[in-house]
């Protein structure tokens, strides 16, 4: 069969267009609907003044912005929602460094106790931090009483404990980008003179941009919807982050205050998703580089 | 500027591999020494040394008069050369060739003097913006060449710079490193499995296998007085043809008889290589350089000139030479050093088993030799080698 022959036949009317192209915006219709669902079904509920589980559809009878000045007036949310962005940024931050020096030391130096410290760090990973927390509730009981700053009910005991539990995680991740960059460049700056920490800022950290990207955002999602810990970390209504905050609205009576807690819903979702849009292309640049030479 | 001196150097991983062996070298101030041997004989393991990129086991390394065993690479005032280029890709070309200089907190308008001296010298006047994605590898080279030279460094030391170019480009900037290095009159070491390379550049190479100098000189004295069989069959293009062949000894002249063929020594041949009667009765590794065989009908001087009859099995026409290859009926030379250069080449006669040593001589253009043709080559004997084909090294005095 002839080239042109090939062509004739795939423009031809047998219903070519659906089996070649169709069913696959078919099945992102689908995908589409699955995914988004949910999220309107939310939005839908904070406008409904109603404000109830059960007078939520997903094409809201009325709307208005009650359930939102509700959810100022009354409660706690804008101190609750600062508690979680403070928490989010800082330790999503902060582990994104500490995680990023240990992968640069893993990845680059051959130490004794290089390779037990980088099986214990999967190895600890491997346990839920469900298991820790009566551990770890004492242990900051403890710390309460001493330096009540970085205690029970503080942004900075939550933070610190945050930062501990996403080293395991982010350092594999890391490390693996970081042996993909030569060690030419490390050794090159060496003998140019750089020192070990001018060539971790200098060199190296600009090149892994992307996987700090991508364990950045991690970090932050992880953060803003911990619930767990959270909630029995942080007890002081002042103290609370926004999901153990909202999630006290709809403890007590499920039914009645299901619009107000839809509304800060919706509301807490906006910083992910504005950090999603500036960090997108080096999020599919970070978990897709190092797969492809180059 | 300075001179380097490599004594008794060691280098022994820890997991037992002895990559380096009592290194002796000393390498004078702006002179251009060349490192060649095949993957694996530790020459790059020795210019990380000098680098101070790798520990040294044992043994002293001096730059400049002064012991540098366990000082970091920035103290030691080298610029080294990557075989990867090893640029930064953030960073522009300038921006390339001017990190070693910023972080040594060097003046602005100094350090800007100096990129631009050496982008000139370079010719990358017009690439300075540009990052290192978007430029050729001829241009890369040239950026990692202009980052040590801005640094006016007392030793070079480039490690393969070439082996990521295609040939032509890799022709043209072996004559730019060496005419760079001239100008600036600095100190090199320059590693390389090409021995093209280590011909054409070194005022002196030195010739490494497993870890082992082999022999250390300048090119044309390494090519015309080999130490051994390596050396003998690493250094020269085709590499230097070796054959058993058996010493005789006849009123008072030496023989040697190359499978069917005798070929009567010179005086001037036996009188410079005394030992040689001492093998008389015995067999010796002869060495033959493909240039020092010509087709007999072309060769002046009559008929007595010996010579060795054979079938051409392959020609090769270059324009400037015919290179003819064929068998001769002598056993082939088996020893450590043909092996590992038989493995250098990834090469091997096996397929001949018994029936001689392949050959290849350089006739001249105007021999009108074929395929399959019955020729008669004769041998320069003034120019034969001769080995002792156990140990391998050149019989001399």
């Amino acid at each position: 069969m002839t080239a042109t022959n090939e062509v004739v036949r795939l423009g031809s009317a047998r219903g070519g267009w659906l089996r070649q192209f169709g069913w696959r915006h078919l099945v992102g219709l689908l995908a589409l609907a699955f995914s988004l669902f949910p999220i309107l079904f939310v939005v839908s509920a904070s406008l409904n003044p109603l404000g109830t589980l059960s007078s939520s559809t997903l094409i809201p009878p009325d709307t208005s912005l009650e359930n939102f000045t509700k959810l100022f007036g009354t409660t706690s949310f804008s101190r609750w929602f600062l508690n979680t962005l403070l928490i989010g940024v800082l330790s999503a931050v902060l582990s994104m460094f500490v995680s990023a020096a240990a992968a640069f030391a893993f990845s680059r130096y051959r130490f004794k106790g290089r390779r037990i410290g980088l099986v214990s760090l999967l190895l600890v990973q491997m346990f839920p931090q469900f298991l820790a927390i009566v551990a770890l509730y004492l242990i900051f009981a403890e710390i309460t009483d001493l330096y009540p700053a970085i205690g029970l009910n503080t942004s900075w005991g939550l933070i610190l404990l945050y930062l501990g539990g996403a080293l395991g995680v982010n350092t594999w991740l890391m490390k693996g980008f970081f042996d993909t960059i030569p060690k030419d460049l490390d050794e090159s700056a060496k003998v140019d003179g750089a020192t070990h920490s001018q060539i971790f800022f200098g060199i190296i950290l600009p090149l892994v941009v992307p996987i700090l990207a991508v364990t950045g955002l991690l970090g932050f999602i992880n953060t803003v919807n911990e619930f767990l810990i959270a909630s029995v970390f942080l007890t002081d209504d002042s103290a609370k982050t926004a999901a153990v905050g909202l999630y006290g609205l709809i403890s007590g009576e499920r039914n009645a205050n299901f619009g107000v807690f839809s509304a800060g819903a919706v509301i807490l979702a906006i910083p992910t998703v504005v950090l999603f849009q500036f960090l997108q292309r080096y999020i599919v640049g970070g978990l897709t580089s190092g797969a492809v030479k180059g | 500027m300075a001179e380097v001196v490599l004594d008794k150097i060691n280098k022994r991983y820890e997991n037992g591999f002895h990559a380096v062996r009592d290194l002796d070298i000393a390498i004078a101030d702006g002179e251009f020494l060349v490192l060649v041997g095949p993957s694996g004989c530790g020459k790059t393991t020795a210019l990380r040394m000098v680098a101070g990129l790798e520990d040294i086991t044992s043994g002293t390394m001096t730059i400049g008069g002064k012991v540098v065993n366990t000082l970091p690479p920035k103290d030691r005032d080298i610029a080294m050369v990557f075989q990867s280029y090893a640029l930064y890709p953030h960073m522009s070309v300038a921006d390339n060739i001017a990190y070693g200089l910023r972080i040594r907190r060097m003046d602005a308008a100094e350090i800007s003097r100096r990129v631009e001296r050496a982008a000139q010298m370079l010719e990358l006047g017009n690439l300075l913006d540009r990052k290192p994605k978007q430029l050729s590898g001829g241009q890369r080279q040239r950026v990692a060449m202009g980052r040590a030279i801005v640094r006016e460094p007392q030793v070079f030391l480039m490690d393969e710079p070439l082996s990521n170019l295609d040939a032509k480009l890799r022709v043209q900037m072996r004559a730019e490193i060496a005419q760079v290095q001239q100008d600036l009159n600095v100190t090199t070491i320059y590693v390389t499995h090409d021995q093209i390379e280590a011909m054409t550049m070194g005022d002196r190479v030195a010739v490494m296998k497993a870890g082992v100098l082999q022999q250390i000189g300048d090119p044309q004295h390494l090519y015309d007085h080999p130490d051994n069989i390596f050396v003998a069959g690493f250094i020269g293009s085709p590499p230097m043809n070796m054959a058993l062949g058996r010493v005789e000894a006849g009123n008072g002249d030496l023989a040697v008889r190359l499978g069917a063929a005798t070929l009567a020594l010179p005086g001037a041949v036996t009188a410079a290589r005394p030992a040689l009667a001492g093998y008389a009765g015995r067999d010796v590794a002869v060495g033959v350089r493909s240039e020092d065989m010509e087709d007999a009908r072309l060769a002046r001087g009559g008929d007595d000139l010996p010579r060795l009859r054979t079938t051409v099995t392959m020609t090769e026409a270059l324009g400037s030479e015919i290179v003819v290859h064929f068998v001769l009926d002598a056993p082939k030379v088996v020893t450590e050093d043909t092996k590992a250069l038989e493995k250098d080449a990834h090469s091997s006669d096996v397929a001949l088993h018994d029936r001689g040593t392949r050959f290849r001589a350089s006739f001249g253009p105007r021999s009108r030799v074929r395929n399959g043709d019955e020729i008669e080559v004769v041998v320069d004997t003034e120019r034969v080698h001769f080995f002792d084909p156990e140990s391998g090294a050149a019989i001399r005095s």
